[in-house]
This record gives C-alpha cells, structure tokens and sequence, in this order.
C-alpha cells in the first residue's frame, strides 16, 4: 500500500465499485422477476378482466423478453433514467429526490451532532480512565447501545409528544421540507444518534486508552510536548482512525433511510418510500431504489478507506 | 575535566522483595561515554529510565540522582529534552500516525532558544533547529526524508530518527539502550560512529549494552553488573583486558570470537559427499517481494547443498535475503521458482499444500522467541502440540515426549508448565529449540537465534547447538550476521547480497581468506569498504 497513492486507490476502488453496483443491480433485477406473482394482475384491481390484465402487460413491457427488458433498464441507468412507477407513472427518479431530500437532512444532522459528542465522550473517559465519569459514560452507553430504535422511539412519543406534549409526536402534516418545522426532527435525531454515539465513543475510548499507554505517547511528553499537546496530536489520531469504519457503516445505515425511525415519526424519505414501494409492487420504484442503496454503500466505504488511511498510513486496505 | 552532568550515588530499584539494582553509583561527565554492562536483566535498562525519572510500573527506586545540577526522580523529571532516550527498539517510540517532519518541527517549536514573534522567523528558526538536528543524527535532510511515516523507514532511519527527536531538543545526556542489539557489523560501525560524535558535541552518553565490541570502540568507562550489583568498575581498556572480577572475566571470555580453524573435524569427510546426496537441496530459487509495480526481487537463483548432519551458514547484511531464503524453505514465503527438496523429495513452495511429513522435516527458530509463543498457554502445552499435530500423537504421549525433549535442551518441568512471560528469553530459545527438534525435523532453520541475547546465555544456547549437532545427524542451516556464531558451529558458509550468493566455501577458508568485499566488511575487516558497500 505503501507506494500506492491515495488518488490511483481511490480511482481502483471507484472501478471496482461500479463492477459491484452492476452485480447488484443484475442480482435486483433478476430476483424481482423471479418473484411469484403477477405484476399486471395485481395491477388491475379486484375483479380484472382478462381484456385489461393484457393491456397492462403491454404498456408495462412485460411480454417482452427478459433480455431485452433487462438490457434496457441497464441502459436507462447509465442515463439516470430508472424507468416509471407501475403505480403513479411517474419517473423512478422523481420518487428518489422526494425521499432523499428528507432523510439526507436527518442523516446529515446526525453526523454532525455524532462525529463531536463521540469522539469527545470516548477522549474524556479514556482521560480519565476507571474514574467515575469515565464509568458513568461506559454503564450508560452499553445500557443505551442495549435499546432497539423501536422502543425508544416509541418511548420518547409517548413522553415528549403525547403526555408531556413539549415536541410534536410526527412529522405528519409539515410536508417536504422538515426544516420549515425544526422542532419535529428532534426525536428522529435523538433516537438516530443514541445506538452510535454509544458505539462510535467506545471504540474511541478504547483506541485512545490503548493510544495513552503506547510508548510513543511516553516518549513525545519525555521530549517535552505538553499533555494536552500529546492527547490531541499523537495519541486521538490513532484512537479516531479505529472508530472510522463504525462511522462508514453508521453513514451507510442512515443513508438507506432507517425505516423504522422514518415510519415511526411519518418521515417521508427513502425508508418510507422503500416500505411504500414494495406494499405496493412497484417494482421499478424497489430496482431503482437498490441500486441507489448500493451506490451509497460503495461510496460511503471507499470514503471511510481513504480518510483511514490518510489517519494511519499503516492500515493495510483492501484492494 | 568537564563538569559532571549525571550522577547517581546508591541507586536502589526494588520489586516486592527483589533488587533489581542493588547499590549503584556512578558520574558522568559532558562529552564522555559510560557503559553499563551485564547480562539481560541486570538492571541496565531500570538505571538508565531512573535517569530519565521514570519507574516501571510496580518498582520503586530510592538514591540520588541528579542530571545537570537539577535532582531528578519518579515525581521530578529533569528539564523536558534534557535526557535523551534512544530505547531498544526505536520503531516503539514512533508514532505510526505521524510524519517524521511534522513530529521534528513539533519539538522544535517547543524548544526555541528565544522565540521569535514573527511567525516567519520562528519557522525558519524551526527549519533550521530541525536541519541541524538531522545532520548531526547523520540523515539527509531532504523533504522525502521528513514526509515519510516511520513504516517507511529502515529500522536504523528509524533509530536515527529517535536521535534526532531527541537533539532537537538540544539534551545534555543521551542515554542509549542497546544501540546495536540485531544490526550487522557495518551498521553497527555506523551506529559506533554517530554515538562517538555526538559526545565529541559535549554529550554525555550512557551507553546500556551486552556488546563488549561496541563497548571497547565508544566508552571510556564502564560499570559491571550482576542481577543488579556493581562488580566491577574502571577504565574501558582496563576493564575489559584484565578484568579484576570473575563475573567479568567470564563475560569477555563468553563473547563469540572469530576462529580460523576448522570447527568440526569431520568435515574433510563430509566434503565429497555432500555434492550428490545432500539432505538439503535447494536448486535456483527465485524469490519476490511485493506485488504489481511494486514487486521486486529478493533471491535470483540461490543454490544450496547441504549434507546430513552438516552444517551452513547463510550470512548477509540486513535485506541481503537471508531470512527470505529461509522463509522460502520453510514453505512461509513461496518462491517465484526453483526447487526445495529435503531428502531428495520436492516440497511444495507454500506451507499449505505441504503433508504433515514434509512439514515436520523443516521446523524454523525464529529470532524473537518471546513471540513465537502464544502468552496465554503453557510452555508444555505448545510444544507438545507439535506432536500431537505433526505425528498424530495422543496428547499424554506427546507431553511425556515433548518433556523429553525439553530436559534435553536444559530444560525442566518446573519450567515447562509456566506460562512463556515466566522465562527469561534465553529460557525461551531452549524451549523454541526443544519445540523444533520434537518434530524430529530432517533440517532445522536458526533465524538469529541469539541475536538479543547477552554473551552468556548466548554461549549456552550455542554450546546447546553444538551438542545437539553432535548427537543427531541433523542438518542445521543457521542465519546469521555474528561472524563469531558462524564461526563456532558452521562448516559450510553461504555469503548473500542483494539476493545473489557472493561467495560459498568451508568455514575456515572463507573466514580466513574472504574474497568478497561484503565477507570482508561482514568480518569487520578493512575500514573503507562499508562506503563502498552502501554506495552501490
């Protein structure tokens, strides 16, 4: 790795990755079709009538062969163009910005009240390592950690929206936008950052116990560095660079739109409109979306490899 | 005379009950150089971090030490930077994560003489700091140099780096841990004459060695310890000529010397034989490093012969491709090409497509002994497992024969049943040794086995392998950058360089008359060679 610079990595990775967006999109595309079932009689209602089930079939294609229908969805996806919603018929892609724009908000919140509030729990417990801050962070976080999004969300409703009624219980009725009403993307947040800061600040503190007790630290304070110098420059560069492939998975899952929070809440983002999506069996709308899940995932992981290995150079990564 | 920068007058370092320095005093002056010497564990590496006002943890230190008129202990360091600390294994005081400039310039920032307000000046003042620190620890001051990660250095940049750190901020001593432990005779030289100009600067230096060569070529004085007590203390050439104390004499006399004539007179007979039924054939063996672009080539077309129950060594600097050869048929590295047969039976090139036989017929000893055993499980227990996997034996049978095997090697059951963090590393060796030799192993590879080791438990490791050699037609290939080992066991030597065998031949003759420059450095021989060498 070593004579490898982070640029050509990161070109390698990104051809690697269009390779694994194409095996997946094939593997969606396939197994939606292998799915029992029949698109168009479900499309025509309670009482289809022969005439109407062959129409749909038609304006959907499906009497085409596979092949050929296959070979233009992949087509349609070099051009951003993921066909139409069996549904609504409107474009896969309108569908897409509609739930991004919500749940890129809320995981962009997340991470930006997350990266902090971890990193600083995990740096003041390793500081003050076995003392009872350090404790209290520890106990609190593996109790929290133990919490399933569910429940908690669950929970703060029925104390901050419905008994105490300090923030709304849902988002239902503030649209699009949720930054027009700030105060409804409160519990979201809360239930969303309380699995990773717990996880996320473990990992830093123990990166950064191990990191205080390595002799490189012992050495930069024998050369007359001052402590706080040796914390912040020496020893969290070690201890955060453990912690990042937790963060990548954390973007990774925030990014799919966490269903369970979103349907919880009533977000409209991608969660919601995946759950909708697949109720309803709308298979473009379900391909479209995968693909879109997938392309984040390499992208998020090959962000997480090289911000490793700008922290330490050392990591072997994987080719 | 200059003034005296270090003294310590009754150093006592005690855990629970036990002392591990007992009474020692000692005064060294600026631009001088002491050694202390013993054996591991005689309480160098405990004096030398009460200097710096450090304790390990669980001992407790009582005396008098005081470094540049300032007294120093656990809860008073001396100045930041005053002592300087080169430890044992440089790469453990590097931060992986930092540049080597970056850290430099961080030091140096924190020592300026008289800080300057412009940010311009201070860092030129810095630059300047850093440059100088760099020629004097005798690295390039080049910019590729200050934007490597310590991974990317060599294990001496990585030492001369340690040094440099510590000149930045300008220290009055310099105590240095084992300076040359593992290096080659040239690098060692190298390492003699940085230390011997910084104390021409006015350092004080505190050398902590086992190296009674390193110790004649740099100290002007040197202090004997035993588990701790000084025994003996005086004059280098004094010292180490006429020692007065019987622990020093058996020191010197312990340290592996170069002898010309012929170890083992069996080999005249071996000789002619040894060309057509060898044990060991290994038959143009091409070996690489690394991948794509970055692949480059470690052995070409290495040959090596050696008959049963005899004896080669493969000598070479560091990176010569010593260890690689033996990795190579050991099955740990796979060959590019080439064959490596044991008893005229080919071995797959990987580990992993080799039988149990073929395995057992090639057992490695690796140079830290300490990791090759898993610290959670009883010494036992791991070499007896090498029966039980390799011949299938029941596990109360293998431990009986594995005993067996341990008290062979000097070994008894009161140390078998430890855990490894409860033998010392010669202890260690022996059972490495005895793990092998359980595999009833066709040829055994020694990897700098007693590199690490002080003179006398060196001794005892190689008089093992000298009695081991005469009882058992083993065959033994033994790495190895101590001409004076090779010297003692070898009959046959295997000279590398850069990958290429530069010169072969019975012991005696190729230490008598080398023909290579690189044996003649290796040797310690002619001065200007070693530039030469590192020119190329």
């Amino acid at each position: 790795m070593a004579g490898l610079s982070p640029g050509r990595y990161a070109l390698r990775r990104l051809l690697v990755g269009v390779l694994q967006v194409f095996a997946v999109a094939t593997a969606v595309f396939l197994l939606t079709e292998a799915l029992p079932g029949d698109a168009a009689v479900a499309l025509a209602g309670d009482n289809p009538d022969p005439a109407r089930i062959e129409q749909i079939r038609r304006v959907m294609r499906l009497d085409q062969p596979l092949a050929e229908r296959f070979a233009d969805w992949l087509g349609g996806l070099f051009r951003f163009d993921l066909g139409v919603s069996l549904v609504s018929q409107r474009p896969v892609t309108a569908f897409l910005t509609d739930g991004l724009a919500p749940t890129m908000l809320l995981a962009a919140l997340t991470l930006l009240v997350l990266v902090p509030v971890a990193v600083l729990l995990g740096v003041v417990a390793a500081v003050r390592e076995g003392s009872p801050l350090d404790r209290a962070v520890t106990t609190v976080s593996v109790g929290l950690h133990a919490i399933p999004e569910f429940a908690l969300a669950i929970v703060l409703v029925a104390v901050f929206g419905v008994q105490l009624r300090w923030l709304p219980p849902t988002a239902v009725g503030v649209g699009d936008n949720l930054l027009r009403q700030p105060a409804v993307l409160v519990l979201p947040l809360v239930v969303l950052l309380a699995r990773p800061i717990c996880s996320i600040s473990r990992l830093v503190r123990a990166g950064m116990i191990e990191a205080l007790h390595a002799d490189y630290v012992r050495h930069a304070r024998r050369l007359g560095l001052s402590p706080g110098r040796v914390r912040l420059r020496h020893a969290l560069p070690n201890a955060v660079a453990a912690a990042v492939p937790q963060l990548a998975h954390t973007t990774d899952w925030l990014l799919g739109g966490v269903i369970v929070v979103e349907a919880v809440f009533v977000i409209p983002g991608l969660g919601t409109t995946l759950v909708d999506a697949v109720a309803a069996r709308d298979l473009p709308v379900v391909q479209g979306l995968v693909v879109f899940f997938a392309v984040t995932t390499v992208l998020v992981n090959l962000v997480a490899d090289i911000v490793s290995f700008r922290l330490s150079p050392r990591t072997e990564v994987v080719r | 005379m200059t003034e005296v920068v270090v003294r310590v007058r009754d150093l006592v370092a005690e855990v629970g009950r036990r002392r591990l320095v007992d009474g020692l005093s000692l005064e060294l002056r600026a631009g001088r150089v002491l050694a202390l010497v013993g054996a591991s564990g005689s309480g160098k590496t405990t004096t030398g971090l009460a200097v710096l006002g450090e304790t390990p943890p669980g001992v407790t230190v009582s005396g008098e030490i005081t470094v540049a008129g300032r007294e120093v202990g656990p809860d008073r360091p001396p100045r930041p930077g005053a002592v300087a600390y080169v430890p044992q294994h440089p790469a453990s005081v590097l931060n992986p994560v930092r540049r080597v400039g970056g850290v430099l310039r961080e030091i140096a920032e924190r020592h300026l003489p008289d800080p300057p307000r412009s940010r311009k000046a201070r860092r030129d003042m810095v630059n300047a700091l850093v440059a100088d620190a760099l020629r004097r620890a005798q690295l390039p001051a080049d910019r590729d140099l200050l934007r490597r990660y310590p991974h990317q250095l060599s294990g001496g940049q990585q030492q001369r780096v340690v040094l440099a750190q510590a000149l930045v901020a300008n220290p009055a001593v310099l105590v240095a841990d084992e300076p040359t432990t593992g290096q080659d005779a040239v690098t060692r030289a190298e390492v003699v004459d940085e230390l011997r100009a910084l104390a021409a600067d006015g350092i004080a230096i505190l050398l902590l060695s086992h190296d009674l060569d390193v110790v004649r070529a740099l100290a002007d004085h040197v202090v004997v310890l035993r588990s701790g007590v000084p025994v003996e203390s005086g004059p280098t050439d004094r010292v180490l000529s006429q020692p007065d104390n019987e622990y020093t004499r058996a020191l010197v006399a312990a340290q592996p010397r170069v002898a010309v004539e012929p170890t083992d007179p069996t080999d005249d007979r071996e000789d002619g034989t040894s060309q057509d039924t060898g044990r060991l054939r290994v038959e143009s063996l091409v070996a690489h490093h690394g991948s794509g672009r970055r692949r480059r080539i470690a052995l070409h077309h290495v040959d090596l012969t050696v008959a049963a129950g005899e004896c080669v060594a493969v000598v070479g600097r560091s990176g010569s491709g010593k260890t690689t050869l033996a990795r190579c048929i050991a099955g740990l590295h796979t060959a590019t090409s080439g064959v490596v047969s044991v008893d005229n039976r080919a071995l797959a090139p990987s580990l992993r497509r080799r039988s149990r036989t073929d395995l057992a017929s090639v057992q490695y000893v690796f140079q830290d002994a300490r990791g090759s055993f898993d610290q959670h499980r009883s010494v036992l227990d791991q070499i007896s497992r090498t029966a039980v996997r390799l011949h299938g034996s029941r596990p109360a049978d293998a431990a009986e024969a594995a005993m067996a095997v341990l008290r062979r090697v000097g070994l008894g059951e009161e140390h078998a049943r430890r855990g490894p963090h409860r033998l010392s590393g010669g202890e260690l060796q022996r059972a490495a040794l005895a793990r092998a030799l359980l595999a009833r192993p066709g040829v055994l590879l020694c990897d700098e086995i007693t590199s690490g080791l002080d003179t006398l438990t060196q001794q005892g490791i190689l008089d093992l392998l000298a009695e081991l050699r005469a009882t058992t037609a083993g065959t033994l290939v033994l790495i190895s950058h101590d001409m004076g080992v090779v010297a003692r066991l070898a009959d046959q030597v295997v000279v590398l360089d850069a990958g290429h065998v530069v010169e072969r031949g019975p012991v005696a003759e190729v230490l008598a008359t080398p023909t290579h420059p690189v044996t003649r450095a290796l040797l310690g021989a002619p001065e200007r060679e070693p530039d030469e060498l590192i020119a190329r």
